[in-house]
């Protein structure tokens, strides 16, 4: 009942999504159809059933949920080998992001039976049966499992992630920074910019185009922590506007959902706080 | 995306840049949450007291200085409370400019209708001989 | 290349309710259910400034089983609103934002409010003559 970290999947499923219909909003074209389902080898021991969302941009029409049987004592423990057996002895059109298989890159960010994590640090034991994959919420699908991320990349471009500074460098060394100086920005540097908070904000699902999101946030929040950075009062008139930060409402599924175990909830209290500190 | 709209991923990202204003509505939001705290408490407790009771004993109530007092500052928290948190609802699901625009201006209309008449007729039942 | 015709990946048709969305949600419609209650509160001070042949139809009404369901609805909603609300005014101080602390206090919300509820029903079922 209490979970402790992000990581932790809950012992019952009260309700596995909102009580509205499956296509409830959703666009003609963007409506999921029943799919192919691919039979596991007849060698297999050990089968498990993987719903995976396909999208085929080249021959048009809706996407599809197919269902592929894995034979798990063949298969590595984590999702994202199911994946890659998929694609080399199924059906090697299945498209998806991966590079470091060890949830350090954040390439391979995907909505798993409901919630957003890494495939590559999904064991497969701690998944539904079938497991059920989706691409990361809300964002226009380019093929199968791979979301176009533009928007929200460009969302984290627009806070301006790097240091600005007004006085020059100091000539003979590096601009110095405290042990605690530092110690401020731990929990907020070592976001891999997945974006699985993002996609699964609901306000960031109604208003999008103008929030700028948890994962934009955080980073945010990171540079203006950052004791060397000069552009504090720049930093927070851009981010004082009723879309671009107000649109959070604590709603928290950002913490719930991150895969790196970080808070971009604390990160957007801790600018609101900052905002309100120089007004009093 | 429309096909004629051009811009640059980061062009359309920061729009028409910052208002550099909001906190002013949180800011507003969060004191008179604070304030409704110990009132809608009180409030609660008072009408428990008056659960079953007769008209008389609710202008009793009326009469009473402090009630007049902590009402009226219930009904301006109340409402200033209740017509943001509308308003952001309204900003969160409106996506049409003009209507999402309209639609707040009322809000805040009648909030300030219903504040007023609420202690217009508080302060009629005080001291209008009742 | 198609970039317009790209479809959109399905989000609440999907997204698994979770503690904090499904709290958050309710706080919202709480907060609807108690700004028609706020209105009713000024309706009931109007009624009664304009008389006691007023304020009878009203009054004999929330004394009613369709008043008193109201009511309990009401009540219930004050009390859950009020509790979240003040751990979302502890969220704004930055305190209990870890996840064990989030859980904890919504569950922690969830039953104070039946209880506090529960409650207040009680107390008002005592004192009415």
């Amino acid at each position: 009942m209490i979970i402790r970290s992000s990581k932790q999947q809950p012992k019952n499923t009260l309700l596995k999504r909102f009580p509205v219909s499956h296509n409830f909003g959703v666009a003609p074209a963007s409506r999921t159809e029943p799919g192919k389902s691919w039979p596991a080898p007849a060698s297999a021991t050990c089968i498990k059933a993987i719903k995976v969302y396909r999208y085929d941009p080249d021959s048009g029409g809706n996407p599809r949920l197919d269902t592929f049987h894995v034979d798990l004592d063949r298969c590595g423990p984590m999702l994202l080998d199911a994946l890659i057996k998929i694609k080399n002895e199924v059906d090697s059109t299945l498209t998806f992001r991966r590079s470091c298989r060890e949830g350090v890159c954040g390439s391979c960010a995907m909505n798993i039976d409901g919630t957003n994590w890494l495939a590559c640090t999904r064991p497969l034991d701690e998944t539904a049966d079938p497991v059920t994959v989706y691409p990361l919420n809300n964002m226009p699908v380019i093929k199968d499992l791979v979301p176009d991320q533009t928007h929200v990349f460009a969302q984290y471009h627009s806070v301006k992630p790097w240091i600005q500074t007004k006085e020059p460098a100091p000539p003979d060394r590096e601009r110095l920074q405290s042990p605690e100086e530092r110690e401020a920005l731990n929990g907020y540097y070592e976001c891999i910019l997945c974006f699985c908070c993002t996609s699964g904000c609901p306000s960031h699902w109604w208003n999008g185009e103008r929030f700028l999101g948890p994962a934009a946030l955080l980073q945010a929040y990171r540079w203006l922590a950052d004791s060397r950075d000069e552009a504090t009062e720049e930093r927070l008139d851009a981010l004082q506007d009723p879309f671009k930060l107000y649109r959070c409402h604590t709603i928290l599924n950002c913490t719930r959902t991150c895969p790196k175990g970080l808070q971009p909830g604390k990160a957007i209290a801790e600018i609101k706080r900052m905002i309100v500190a120089r007004e009093h | 995306m429309a096909s004629s709209d051009t811009r640059t991923p980061v062009h359309r990202a920061v729009g028409l840049g910052s208002a550099k204003s909001g906190s002013a509505h949180w800011w507003s939001q969060r004191i008179t949450a604070a304030a409704l705290v110990p009132l809608m408490l009180w409030l609660t407790g008072s009408l428990i007291s008056l659960a079953g009771r007769d008209y008389h004993a609710f202008i009793g109530w009326l009469h009473n200085p402090i009630t007049v007092v902590l009402l009226s500052l219930l009904l301006i928290a109340l409402f200033r409370h209740t017509v943001l948190g509308l308003e952001v609802i309204a900003e969160d699901y409106i996506h049409a400019r003009g209507l999402r625009i309209v639609t707040i201006g009322l809000l805040r209309f009648a909030g300030v209708i219903l504040a007023a008449s609420g202690i217009f007729a508080m302060l009629v039942i005080a001291f209008g001989g009742y | 290349m198609a970039t317009t015709n790209r479809p959109l990946a399905p989000h609440i048709q999907i997204y698994r309710p979770q503690l904090t969305s499904v709290l958050s949600f309710s706080h919202r419609v709480t907060g609807i259910a108690l700004s028609a209650g706020s209105v009713l509160l000024v309706i009931w001070l109007i009624t009664a400034a304009a008389g006691e042949q007023a304020f009878y139809p009203l009054q004999s009404f929330l004394g009613s089983w369709a008043g008193l369901a109201l009511l309990f609805i009401w009540t219930y909603s004050l009390f859950y609103h009020l509790c979240n609300g003040i751990r979302h005014l502890l969220w704004d101080s930055v305190i209990g934002l870890e996840l064990a602390s989030v859980y904890l206090s919504g569950w922690i919300v969830v039953f104070a409010s039946a209880i506090l509820t529960a409650g207040a029903w009680i107390a008002a079922s005592l004192m009415a003559p």
